[in-house]
């Protein structure tokens, strides 16, 4: 069975990709896990939506309206909105096994992005490989990211707080002595 | 890791360190730092040897300084659990003590524990020392020639003491007091009479190892009392005194009441006694003057005079009279001894001889006379009898080559040795003679001291095993290291000993310095030794009778 897809890739480089969201508004939350169905199986992670006009020099125009209001009476408005959604590549799937480096190829432009399913996304933290990832997003703010990357990760394997533990001992080896940054990141784990 | 750590628990990897300055551990962070204790064993596994080593210190370290500069609060618990191990770690200082070269295909231990010549490479997992290991090198007591002290700090195992190698030297017991000298002394006289290794004589200034003594409960009360030498072994002791009196009123039967006649005691007995006796240097002179003319009965020829006789007396050896007169003052202290006597009728010393050659083990006890005047005294003139005899059945077993002319070995224990074997006694003393001379006329020296540091360097170098319970002053602590090398890092272990049951055991009958929970002397104890009492006892006749006589 096929789960439904949450978005297009519309451009793409071997490191991250862009795709524009099937539904307005209904990006894939930030920190979460998507997979790109493409030659192999392309993981990456959100860390960055927005929703923007069709026309690239066009802003929006505040209406004032409450959003069903708008939906009643300017329907089309709607059709002149897109969400995009930005997400940097984790890994990819060969020959059954996840692997935790940049894939050969990137993204086909028009493939569909899914998201990760509870298992897919247990399998990708059992390694912390993805945190390297992560940390060389320079769009989004890392330790944003990178905590919420975790809670998500977190989730998955039932609030075990040894989870917790060992990531945060793998982060400190990735940060080396940026304490400020490992501090700031775990305090957003905590919350 | 592989076979060679199977079993063992982990505690942390080597990753620095120096033969001269000891290595350094980065504990692991599963260990907590406060498990780790100084003087505790630990195992490394080399690449091609085992290195058996102690731990000497330990110390928090840090890779980021930032951390500390701004620790995490208390309630920040996932950040002190993530910083724990990986950016704040323990390191841990071990000392190597003794290294087995490990068979290069099985990695079994075939050879002996010897002295480290190197260190374990880069990432060597160190691991807790286990029962086995302490086994293979202090020996394991089931072997006669091992005599279980005590355990290590924090492990059950016996720390046992090489008998056979703590004879051949002689020995000390150090400490301050109230720290067990005592009882460390009487636990090991037990144990070589236990093992038969050697022949005891000691001087027991206090009384307190021939009979029962008291025991000093931990709040430093009065607790009991505990079996002394005699109660144990019976007719193996035999207990001698000065002072029967005394014996009578606590009840201790004694073997023999030593006498001393006058003509026993030389010039040089009262040469090496001149501080007690407040002895100018021209009275020893006098002294001689007196020896040429009238020979061994020197001193009963001057206590005999009168006062208005001494001036004749003293034309008559050619002395002045002043100076005899001050050593005959002196010396008058001497006739309040009732030890001291004009005639005896059996001499002490071949009847000392004569216990010690049946392989008896005596304790002499000096009661109510213990002064150290009177100690010195009795000391030094059985002593240097004793080692005469000795020196000569030594020479004539040189000359037989007989197995049953062979002296047996005589350990002689002083207490307050500081007294006999200071600078200027240990040249005088019969004790300075013998601790130097060490064990070529089979006879070598159990020194009970607690204040090392007035001890002759020279002696003290001399000194085999050293058993030692806490100092404090630092000139004891280096008198009792005198002699041993890379000694620094034992001073710590020292002055860390805990005032009561631990001592720091190192020297010619341990194969690495170990610190020690000395064994406890109770029932347990006694019964190890063979000693039986109550209804152990009546079964224990009565199955000697069965052996005899046979079921009835």
């Amino acid at each position: 069975m096929q789960d439904d897809e949450i978005g297009e890739v519309i451009g793409s480089s071997n490191i991250e990709f862009i795709a524009e969201s099937v539904l307005l508004h209904n990006s894939p939350p930030f920190g979460t896990f998507i997979k790109v169905q493409s030659r192999e199986t392309i993981y990456a992670a959100v860390f960055n939506a927005y929703t923007h006009s069709l026309e690239p020099n066009r802003l929006a125009i505040a209406y004032h309206r409450s959003d069903q209001e708008l939906r009643d009476e300017q329907p089309q408005i709607f059709e002149l909105l897109k969400t995009k959604f930005e997400a940097v590549i984790i890994g990819y799937e060969s020959e059954g096994a996840v692997r935790y480096h940049l894939p050969p190829q990137p993204p086909r432009i028009h493939s569909f992005v899914y998201p990760c399913r509870p298992l897919e996304v247990r399998r990708l933290t059992s390694q912390f490989h993805f945190l390297r990832s992560l940390m060389s997003v320079e769009k989004a703010p890392r330790d944003e990211l990178i905590a919420a990357a975790i809670r998500t990760a977190y989730a998955e394997h039932k609030g075990e707080r040894s989870f917790l533990v060992k990531i945060g001992k793998e982060l400190i080896k990735i940060i080396g002595d940026d304490y400020e940054l490992l501090s700031s990141i775990l305090r957003r784990i905590q919350d | 890791m592989d076979n060679v750590q199977k079993g063992r628990r982990r505690v942390g990897v080597i990753v620095n360190g120096s033969l001269i300055n000891g290595l350094e551990m980065k504990l692991d962070e599963w260990y907590s730092v406060e498990d780790i204790r100084a003087g505790r064993f630990v195992v490394i596994e080399g690449e091609k040897s085992r290195f058996f080593c102690m731990v000497t210190d330990v110390r928090l370290d840090t890779t980021n300084p930032q951390v500390l500069a701004d620790p995490p609060d208390e309630a920040e618990e996932l950040m002190r659990q993530v910083l724990h191990g990986t950016t704040t770690y323990g390191t841990v200082c071990l000392r190597p003590l003794l290294m087995t070269e490990k068979d290069d295909v099985t990695g079994d231990i075939p050879g002996e524990p010897h002295l480290v010549k190197t260190i374990p490479i880069h990432f060597s997992v160190v691991g807790e020392a286990e029962e086995e290991d302490v086994n293979r090198i202090f020996g394991h007591e089931g072997n006669p020639r091992y005599f279980h002290i005590g355990q290590p700090l924090d492990m059950d195992t016996p720390v046992c003491i090489d008998l056979e190698n703590f004879i051949e030297r002689s020995n000390g017991i150090f400490g301050k007091t109230g720290t067990g000298k005592t009882f460390l002394t009487r636990l090991m006289l037990a144990g070589l009479i236990h093992k038969d290794r050697a022949v005891n004589l000691i001087f027991d200034m206090h009384s307190e190892y021939g009979w029962q003594a008291t025991q000093e409960s931990s709040n430093g009360g009065r607790l009991g009392f505990v079996k002394g030498l005699k109660q144990l072994f019976g007719s193996k002791v035999a207990i001698f005194t000065i002072d029967p009196d005394s014996a009578r009123r606590r009840g201790v039967q004694s073997d023999f009441a030593v006498k001393i006649p006058y003509n026993q005691i030389t010039v040089e007995d009262i040469a090496s006694l001149s501080d007690e006796l407040n002895l100018h240097p021209t009275a020893v002179e006098s002294a001689y003057l007196i020896w040429n003319k009238h020979g061994r009965e020197w001193l009963s020829t001057l206590l005999s005079q009168e006062p208005e006789q001494i001036k004749d007396f003293a034309d008559n050896v050619g002395a002045h009279p002043e100076s005899i007169s001050a050593l005959h003052r002196k010396l008058k202290r001497l006739e309040k001894f009732d030890f001291l006597q004009k005639q005896v009728h059996e001499d002490a010393v071949y009847r000392i001889m004569e216990f010690l050659g049946k392989g008896m083990h005596i304790v002499l006890e000096f009661g109510q006379q213990s002064s150290f005047l009177c100690y010195m005294l009795v000391a030094n003139i059985l002593t240097r009898r004793i080692h005469d005899l000795y020196v000569r059945k030594t020479e004539q077993y040189l000359a037989t080559h007989q197995p049953q002319d062979k002296p047996k070995q005589l350990i002689i224990t002083i207490e307050e040795a500081h007294k006999f074997l200071n600078p200027v006694a240990a040249r005088q003393t019969i004790f300075g003679t013998i601790a130097r001379e060490m064990r070529k006329y089979f006879v070598s020296l159990l020194i009970v001291d607690q204040r090392p540091s007035s001890i002759d360097d020279e002696i003290l170098s001399q000194v085999g095993t050293r058993i030692t319970a806490l100092l404090n002053d630092e000139k004891d602590i280096g008198a009792v290291l005198t002699g041993v090398s890379n000694a620094s890092w034992l001073r710590g272990v020292l002055a860390s000993l805990d005032s009561k049951q631990q001592a720091l055991l190192m020297g010619h009958a341990v194969p690495m310095p170990v610190v020690i929970r000395t064994r406890d002397y109770n029932p347990a104890f006694y019964s190890a030794l063979g000693y039986v009492e109550g209804e152990d006892l009546t079964r224990k006749a009565e199955s000697n009778i069965a052996d005899l006589f046979g079921d009835r």
